[in-house]
């Protein structure tokens, strides 16, 4: 197969190789967190972060671990930004890091990042991982907030804690609860797999 | 290098490295994090008795905090008392004033819980939970009040409002407070309040 070019390498997170409509990773904090606009962004930079960084150091490094301890290897380098990520929430943003719970800390076991690095940072040099980490990391994020976003305004009546809709409009509470997760991301998968159809 | 020593050797390094990093970043954030926690601690303080000033640890142990409440003139106001216990989801962690006599609730605030959202998580909301929580007669023990009312008032000085769809939480966040109120009352028997 043909090397992708940059601009590919950042888009197929965005779309064809979307984490969550295309490749149905990291569903736990999808479903999880995603009742709050605001806690959908936080756990979409969080990760993007943790992946980015850890794509970085795996990718510099790829050539010293030996094959047999890699896995072991990516786990210790990616639960270390996990950890940054962690106390930097802790420190700078109580309020969103008490509403995430324990979601931060189980980034460690997110299936997006490890996978990258095995099928990607392992394999290719610093900057086509940085770019790589980038795009899933924004695709991861974009994905979060329009889920996020649909199931606060639905749940709640609110976009970003702001007031959206008037006393009229009584809020959809299952959208909150867990069966609003899987509805709304198995409406939003069946939309992307239409739209991916008729583009091609 | 075989291959073993050469596996040891990277996966300790990378251990070491990453052990190091972190314990840099652990100093860097240890400080702010507790001032977190300090801040949110003295913000429940104020919100639980009103006119507080100076607030002092009088008394800890595992899930109960007592800190003794002073106002500007240094007069003695009552207790803030920090518990918690178990919810419908989680532990709910609260803090509630009461005055010297350990009489009368001033005011409850939730500090960290995981009720379900929409349903539980009312327990935080003034509207629907806190408000009748105000200036509640407890020489005896607090009940819950059903079915809901709309306004204080209609409550026995007692009696707490229940949330309609979320009895649980209504009924744990009472429990954990007269469990609090009942261990105080012996702190302060025994000399230690």
């Amino acid at each position: 197969m043909a090397e992708k070019t940059i601009n590919q390498e950042f888009t197929k997170g965005l779309w064809s190789e979307n984490p969550i409509f295309r490749q149905l990773l990291g569903l736990c904090p999808t479903l999880a967190v995603t009742n709050a606009g605001v806690n959908g962004l936080a756990m979409g930079a969080a990760t993007t972060f943790v992946l980015l960084f850890s794509s970085i150091v795996i990718s510099s490094i790829k050539k010293l671990i030996p094959s047999q301890v890699r896995i072991a290897s990516f786990i210790v380098v990616i639960a270390t930004f996990v950890t940054v990520a962690d106390r930097f929430l802790a420190a700078f943003f109580p309020d969103i890091s008490k509403a995430l719970g324990p979601y931060v800390p189980l980034i460690v076991v997110n299936c997006i990042i490890l996978g990258r690095q095995e099928a990607f940072s392992s394999k290719n040099p610093v900057f086509r991982s940085i770019i790589d980490a980038l795009g899933m990391g924004i695709g991861f994020t974009i994905s979060l907030l329009i889920l996020s976003s649909i199931r606060e305004i639905l749940g709640s009546g609110t976009f970003f804690g702001m007031p959206l809709t008037g006393a009229w409009f009584k809020p959809w509470l299952i959208m909150i609860l867990p069966p609003g997760a899987f509805f709304t991301l198995g409406l939003l998968m069946g939309i992307f797999n239409y739209l991916d159809k008729k583009r091609r | 290098m075989n291959i073993y020593t050469r596996m040891i050797v990277v996966l300790t390094s990378i251990g070491l490295i990453s052990g190091a990093f972190l314990a840099g970043v652990g100093t860097l954030t240890k400080n702010r994090i507790a001032l977190n926690k300090q801040r949110e601690i003295n913000e429940a303080i104020v919100t639980v008795v009103s006119g507080a000033k100076i607030s002092n640890k009088i008394y800890e142990e595992r899930d109960l905090t007592i800190y003794r409440v002073n106002n500007e003139k240094n007069e003695f106001l009552g207790f803030a008392v920090y518990t918690g216990g178990v919810g419908f989801q989680d532990k709910i962690y609260l803090m509630f004033g009461v005055n010297p006599e350990i009489t009368k609730i001033y005011s409850l605030t939730i500090l960290d819980q995981k009720e379900t959202p929409g349903l539980g998580a009312k327990i935080t909301s003034k509207k629907d939970f806190l408000q009748f929580w105000e200036n509640r007669d407890c020489t005896e023990k607090i009940t819950l009040h059903k079915p809901a009312v709309n306004a204080p008032d209609q409550l026995s000085p007692h009696e707490v409002n229940i949330i309609t769809g979320a009895t649980i939480s209504s009924e744990a966040v009472v429990n954990i407070v007269n469990t609090a109120l009942e261990k105080i009352r012996l702190l302060k028997q025994e000399g230690k309040l």
